[in-house]
């Protein structure tokens, strides 16, 4: 206390000296210069960096230290020192804190990440040396004011948006560069004679490091596999190879038609529809606690692979996904579009509050139409305006303001033509499942109502009525009897009157009631794979519901019955701390382009928000698209960050190029394919991978963006499992159609996993290798239970969008390619293929290395194949060993949540009794199990995983 | 090529999936990217290559502050252990017991909600050790550490379900997909052995709910995943090649794998990826060897078996994985986590409580008792908590079988060994129960804490993602001072 009035006094009397030497010109000039530095960087500083802690919420304030008024500064917090010391910037805690490296004073702000950069530190440093004059508030606006020309051409400009939760936000100023993402998509001037492909290459020579020389086009055999595995995800056939290597045309010719065969082909589809899905996050459950089957999902994937396919006008693709149903009520294929917005991973149970559910769907699909569409992590704005780019939180409600009447439901959709309904007699396995379930259960209800009368006998209570009671619902045929006679017993009677819920069970039959109970929910849920419903959503009011144990259907009392929402600012993103209201709205910043304001009635919001995202003038919706497809191609896209185009994501490599493609695709009708054809027909798609110099190429181009050298890639997990069945001559190329099950590892098809109260159902291979042999696209995702080799070559998790696959090199992808069940299968089956359709076993050799590399063995290759196969066929014993087959039961382990005892069960894999296995190594001679473990070694070489 | 946020500041590790030389690819462990799959990446044969170490993705870093604990057991009883029946006494639902109320309103849930009534504890309690601290009588074995652990009672979590829960208590964020605090714990501090995983999971028979995301790495490099091991089968997927493959046969089809890769390295020499995926497979051949050796338990003394209760029921099973845990940590496996479950004793608390209990308390005790005398407790830091506490009413399910529901506001946790402030209880919950009253901190806070019991700075262990720097604390927390020593 004392010490605070000593430092006080001192700085009265250092007050009382400044108020003095004021008096002088110079220390005009200085006191001039201390309050602009204030207005300008001062305060703008020490509210986003500060006041967080140290003011904004005055029952919280950090050390006692309040930093929004000079007078606490210069008083201290709890530790008793002043904070500045006017004149003296090296003694002043403030300064001393913001350097990070004081012996005295801890770091501030306290993360790392938000540390104050040099340049701010100078400001800091000089505004204490000059007095640290902090004007009043009249005074800073007139600063403010006398200022604002000069200080905008420097600091950055402002923007117009719908205003954030303070002034400060409202006014402050944005670097423009930042900004590219909004600015309206102004096509480029290209002096590019030979037609369209030749502005790409124009504007990508535009860019080109000066002394930097690009590699020349690459041989017609590496361009055949890379243009075909980029466009429908499987190698090409040698007879395509043949076709384009023989063809007599000149290269651009000859390249054209094998683009067009590409992108006629029904696999195109598939393959853009991955990488769609890897967007949108698709998945065949809903993940977290019960992780329920969604059975109508798969016709949401098919319907991507459709519209890429039929080469639907990408805007027209937008406006379904989002508002379909609005757009065209009466097409069913619109209700399926609509799954897009149901594609995170959501539930209902009855331990989660309705409402906090509720609000999870808002927020994840504002954030995913954001991310999908415009390139913008809008959950970023959800507590607070948006750190660093134009995005008010008012903007994130309104857009959540869209979906306030958005319901989600699996809606009753007729079949479409266009669907394969191919395999719907699998849906008898889930009939021998529920049966064996509602066996148990009645099994079980006997035991209970054994337990029951022995209950009565132990408590010395008449059974009389109990008896009674059980005889007339036994005579109904009622099932699950005895719950029904605990209701009716219950009337009346206190708990200890009658026998308790599940009275007398053993852990063991604990468990089995849970299971099969949980099992029957479950299945609800996967019958919907084979029924004419899809993953969905309608407008209404949002019902009262508690828990979702069973698909959802639409109600009939959708307009009259429930909440309608109303939008709020949400404080704190807390559904339960509604803020001002909002209108539903479009991202203001962009607000301009916007012809009709979003209406407020239940229907027809998603529209009017789909047609302002799919609106040519929007240049977000264009530039994230155009970016996404260039990636697809090239494996790095031109603004680096694909689902981020703020001022935190990555800038343009090439902003003109992106602006090119941008606009010409809307010149296009919004054509994708047309967008492929123009990329692929350039010179920068058709160069070769390896530098002309190679140490020239890495001083100029030390980020690799120049497109100079063409980037080989790992094939994608989808595209090295459907690569080696199209090899092996298994693969089922049908397009479309209900989730396949693949065989994957055993120990992790079986490994029980838990589900709310239970365990899930084991993974289940389908019985016909024709079935289970589709493409990867079409295998079931559930969200708990991923195939582990797909997981690690890199198919990314389907919680978050993935805007960029990874392509990780780990050991434990050698354990999967080389050790697997997998690719000895595939490996056997492609040995027994070659011999199958040659005459020599050099036409063997050869065969596999057209199917698996695309080109011809070499003479040496030849020579060093054949001498390991001689080697291994000596070594092989005569009779091969059989491999595990897939067992008809499995026996499960677990703890019993009732009494925290263990128990254990059967469980019965129905379907694996008809499994009719791959070919097996006991059904093939010795000379083709030989050969098999060299197409084992060829699958699992790098010429086979990278496409050059 | 390092990760670069906005400032040009860079993540703590290069994000090594990038890179491509040799070494780096050695000390890939990982099996399996978050999947359900179990591994083991153990390379014992690496000892040779020691410049490997000091610059690969799992090289040891110093910690960012001083803190004695140098390593992390993680005891996890997912399903939500009730602390009222554990270590929170509470006498006064004796004379609520079976008193019955309506709760109702928006913001409870369909289990919170409707009729309920108020369930005493069917254990009854003791005063452990010098420091008096709170037990269940069954806890007989724990007691005899008591003056070793600190109680918190303080910790709040946000969601009521378990894989929302279970994955703010594991990764801080109720929705999945960020990194576990096992892979920030090895981000940052690397691992001392080369050799094996930094971050190791010993899961329970089946899966917890959220599955495999419990030990994500998340954004992290794929280096710092959770290694499951599995308690039965093969410990790593596809470790070895079908049944009828000799090993001869493997380094046979490897020679001429490696042969194809050499001619086809020489057409692409600026393909650099090449080399580091050709040192894969001579590192996963050696490795099949290798990984069965970590696990063998034959040079473990009966007299240490029997402490553990290793071999006799109810505590073989996690008896065997603390054993293991000792096993690991001893030879500088950085965090080891080990799940123990389900504690969802909705029902039947008596009962299940009892049985999961008994099953737990001698194999902890041991645990604690066995670095202790190896001098190893000093420096680790073991944690034992679920991811929520249980509620001291519950809801009409049937006569006499009382359990109770799940409880966000109230828990109870404790800490042992290097740093933590032993021997105390801190924090109280109100007289039933129901939540936390005194030094009430959100879960947090409780990461952010334990991050510095192991040195490390919460907001200087940040990577930067999807434009902004995280943290496993989402947005920064306080250190909760009470915790430690």
């Amino acid at each position: 206390m004392f010490r605070q009035l000593i430092t006080l006094t001192l700085l009265t009397l250092i007050a009382v000296e400044s108020a003095v030497l004021a008096a002088d010109d110079s220390s005009r000039d200085l006191s001039n210069e201390s309050e602009t530095l204030f207005v300008r960087r001062i305060e703008p500083l020490l509210r986003t960096k500060c006041w967080g802690c140290h003011g904004n919420d005055a029952d919280a304030i950090e050390g006692e230290l309040d930093l929004r008024q000079l007078d606490h500064l210069l008083a201290g917090g709890e530790s008793g020192e002043p904070s500045l010391l006017p004149g003296r910037p090296d003694d002043s805690p403030l300064y001393l804190v913001m350097t990070r490296s004081s012996e005295d004073w801890s770091a501030m702000p306290p993360k790392q990440a938000e540390a104050i950069t040099e340049e701010q530190q100078r400001w800091v440093h000089r505004w204490i040396e000059t007095g640290a004059h902090w004007p009043s508030s009249e005074r800073q606006t007139e600063i403010a004011n006398d200022y604002a020309d000069r200080w905008s051409a420097e600091d950055g400009v402002t923007v117009q948006t719908s205003g954030g939760l303070d002034e400060a936000w409202t006014n402050r100023r944005y670097k423009p560069e930042t900004l590219w993402g909004y600015q309206p998509v102004v096509r480029p001037v290209v002096d590019a004679a030979d037609g369209d492909h030749a502005a790409i290459d124009a504007l990508i020579d535009q860019a080109m490091p000066a002394g930097l020389e690009p590699v020349g086009p690459v041989d017609r055999t590496t361009l055949i596999r890379r243009a075909t595995f980029d466009l429908i995800g499987l190698p090409p056939t040698p007879a395509e190879i043949d076709a384009f290597v023989d063809d007599p045309r000149d290269d651009d010719s000859a390249f054209a038609t094998v683009v067009d065969r590409l992108l006629d082909s029904p696999h195109y589809g598939e393959r853009m529809a991955q990488h769609w899905l890897d967007v949108v996050r698709y998945a065949d459950s809903s993940g977290l606690a019960n992780d329920f089957h969604r059975g109508g999902a798969w016709r949401y994937r098919d319907y991507v692979v459709r519209s890429f396919n039929d080469d639907k006008p990408y805007d027209q693709f937008v406006i379904e996904q989002i508002a379909g149903d609005e757009w065209k009520p009466d097409d069913p294929e619109m209700h399926i579009a609509t799954g897009f917005l149901r594609m995170g991973p959501w539930e209902l149970t009855g331990m989660e509050v309705p409402k906090v559910a509720r609000q999870r769907f808002l927020d994840d699909v504002t954030n995913s139409v954001g991310e999908t569409f415009l390139a913008h992590s809008l959950q970023c704005a959800k507590c607070h305006d948006h750190k660093f780019d134009p995005v008010p939180t008012q903007d994130y409600y309104g857009i959540q303001a869209v979906f306030a009447t958005t319901q989600l439901a699996e809606r009753k959709t007729p079949r479409l033509k266009s669907e394969n309904v191919h395999g719907f007699e699998l849906e008898r396995y889930l009939d021998v499942r529920r049966k064996e379930y509602q066996r148990i259960l009645a099994e079980l209800d006997q035991v209970l109502l054994d337990n029951a009368l022995q209950w009565y006998a132990n408590n010395g209570l008449a059974d009389d009525d109990w008896r009674e009671i059980v005889d007339r619902l036994q005579a109904e045929n009622h099932s699950g009897v005895f719950n029904e006679a605990r209701k009716e017993i219950g009337q009346g009677r206190s708990e200890q009157e009658y026998p308790p819920k599940l009275v007398g069970f053993t852990p063991q039959e604990f468990g089995r009631e849970r299971v099969a109970r949980k099992g029957l929910q479950a299945l609800a849920f996967e019958y919907d794979t084979y029924r004419p419903f899809a993953l969905s959503v309608y407008n209404g009011r949002t019902p009262q519901v508690k828990s979702i144990n069973a698909p959802f259907r639409m109600p009939d009392d959708r307009m009259t019955k429930g909440e309608l929402e109303q939008g709020h600012i949400l404080t704190g993103g807390d559904p339960f701390s509604p803020g001002q209201p909002v209108r539903p709205s479009v991202l203001s910043v962009l607000g301009d382009i916007q012809t009709e304001p979003i209406p407020e009635t239940i229907a027809g919001r998603r529209l009017a928000l789909a047609q302002w995202i799919a609106d040519p003038r929007n240049p977000l919706t264009t530039r994230t698209i155009v970016n996404r497809i260039w990636m697809w191609h090239f494996g790095t896209p031109i603004a680096g960050n694909p689902n981020n185009f703020g001022s935190t994501g990555k800038p343009p490599t090439h902003p003109q190029l992106l602006d090119w493609l941008a606009a010409t695709l809307v010149d296009d009708g919004w054509s994708i394919k047309q967008l492929h054809r123009r990329i692929m027909l350039s010179a920068a798609y058709r160069r070769g991978t390896e530098p002309v110099d190679r140490k020239q190429w890495a001083e100029l181009d030390p980020t690799g963006t120049s497109y100079a050298v063409f980037r080989p890639r790992r094939l994608t997990a989808e595209e090295i499992r459907d690569a080696m069945l199209a090899a092996s001559g298994e693969l089922t190329p049908t397009v479309g159609g209900l989730p396949c099950q693949p065989e994957i590892n055993l120990e992790v098809a079986l490994q029980p996993r838990q589900v709310m109260g239970a365990f899930a159902a084991a993974w289940t291979p389908d019985p016909l290798p024709q079935d289970r042999h589709r493409r990867s696209i079409y295998a079931c995702r559930l969200r708990g239970l991923a195939d582990p080799i797909q997981e690690v070559f890199n198919t990314p998790s389907p919680d978050f969008s993935c805007e960029q696959r990874d392509a990780s090199n780990v050991t434990p992808q050698v354990f999967a390619l080389f050790n697997s069940r997998r690719s000895h299968a595939r490996a056997l089956a492609l040995a027994n293929r070659c011999l199958n359709e040659t005459d020599t076993d050099q036409e063997a050799i050869d065969l596999c290395y057209r199917l698996v590399y695309g080109r011809a063995a070499t003479a040496d290759q030849q020579q060093l194949i054949q001498q390991h196969w001689q080697q291994t066929e000596q070594q092989l014993p005569d009779h091969a060993t059989a491999w595990t087959q897939q067992p008809t039961e499995v026996q499960r382990d677990a703890v019993e949540e009732n009494t925290g005892e263990p128990f254990r069960f059967v469980e019965t894999l129905h379907s694996n009794k008809d499994f009719v296995p791959d070919l097996q190594p006991t059904e093939v001679d010795k000379h083709t199990r030989a050969l098999a473990d060299i197409c084992l070694a060829i699958l699992n070489s790098n010429e086979f995983v990278y496409v050059y | 090529m390092s990760t670069n946020g906005p400032a040009g500041e860079t993540n703590l590790r290069p994000h090594s999936q990038r890179l491509s030389s040799q070494r780096l690819v050695r000390r890939e462990f990982l099996y399996g990217m978050g999947a359900s799959l179990g591994s083991v990446a153990l390379t014992a044969m690496m000892a040779s290559d020691l410049d490997a170490a000091a610059d690969g993705p799992l090289a040891p870093r110093p910690q960012q502050a001083p803190a004695q604990a140098q390593r992390c057991i993680f005891l996890m009883m997912e399903g939500g252990p009730s602390h009222i029946d554990t270590f929170d006494p509470k006498p006064e639902l004796e004379r609520l017991h079976l008193q019955e109320f309506n709760r109702s309103g928006e913001q409870k849930s369909a289990m919170e909600s409707g009729k309920r009534y108020f369930v005493k504890s069917p254990f009854k309690f003791r005063q452990a050790g010098q420091s008096g601290a709170d037990m269940a009588e069954n806890w007989s074995h724990l007691a005899g550490v008591a003056d070793d652990l600190c109680f918190y009672r303080g910790c709040q979590v946000d969601s009521v379900n378990h894989p929302t829960a279970m994955y703010q208590m594991n990764c801080g964020n109720r929705f999945g997909g960020d990194p576990a605090m096992g892979a920030w714990v090895t981000y940052g501090l690397g691992s001392v052995n080369q050799n094996l995983p930094g971050f190791v999971v010993l899961p329970a028979d089946s899966y917890p709910q959220g599955g495999s995301a419990n030990w994500s790495n998340g954004y992290l490099p794929a280096h710092f995943q959770g290694t499951p091991l599995r308690p039965t089968g093969s410990p790593i997927l596809d470790l070895n090649p079908p049944a009828g493959v000799s090993r001869q046969r493997q380094r046979q089809n490897l020679d001429l794998i490696a042969t194809l890769n050499q001619q086809h390295a020489a057409q692409h020499p600026t393909h650099d990826d090449l080399s580091a995926r050709i040192a894969n497979y001579e590192l996963a051949f050696r490795m099949q060897m290798q990984v069965p050796e970590v696990l063998d338990m034959s040079d473990e003394d009966q007299r240490t078996l029997d402490m553990y209760g290793v071999g006799k029921e109810p505590t073989d099973a996690f008896g065997r994985k603390c054993l293991l845990a000792r096993k690991l940590v001893s030879s500088g496996v950085r965090f080891v986590q080990l799940y123990h479950g389900s504690w969802d004793s909705h029902d039947y608390i008596a009962r299940a409580h009892g049985s999961l209990v008994s099953a737990v308390d001698q194999p902890i005790a041991a645990l604690i008792q066995d670095l202790k005398d190896r001098g190893l407790l000093d420096t680790t830091l073991i944690v034992w908590c679920g991811e929520f506490g249980r509620s001291p009413d519950n809801g009409v399910r049937g006569g006499t079988a009382y359990g109770r529901d799940h409880n966000p506001k109230a828990m109870t946790m404790w800490m042992a060994g290097g740093g933590v402030n032993a021997g105390h209880t801190i924090g109280a919950t109100d007289e039933t129960g129901a939540q936390a009253v005194e030094n009430v901190r959100h879960v947090r806070d409780v990461h952010v804490t334990l991050l510095r019991l192991l040195g490390l700075d919460d907001n200087k262990l940040t990577f930067y993602h999807a434009g902004r720097f995280k943290q496993l604390s989402q947005f920064g927390g306080k250190v909760i001072d009470e915790l430690i020593a």
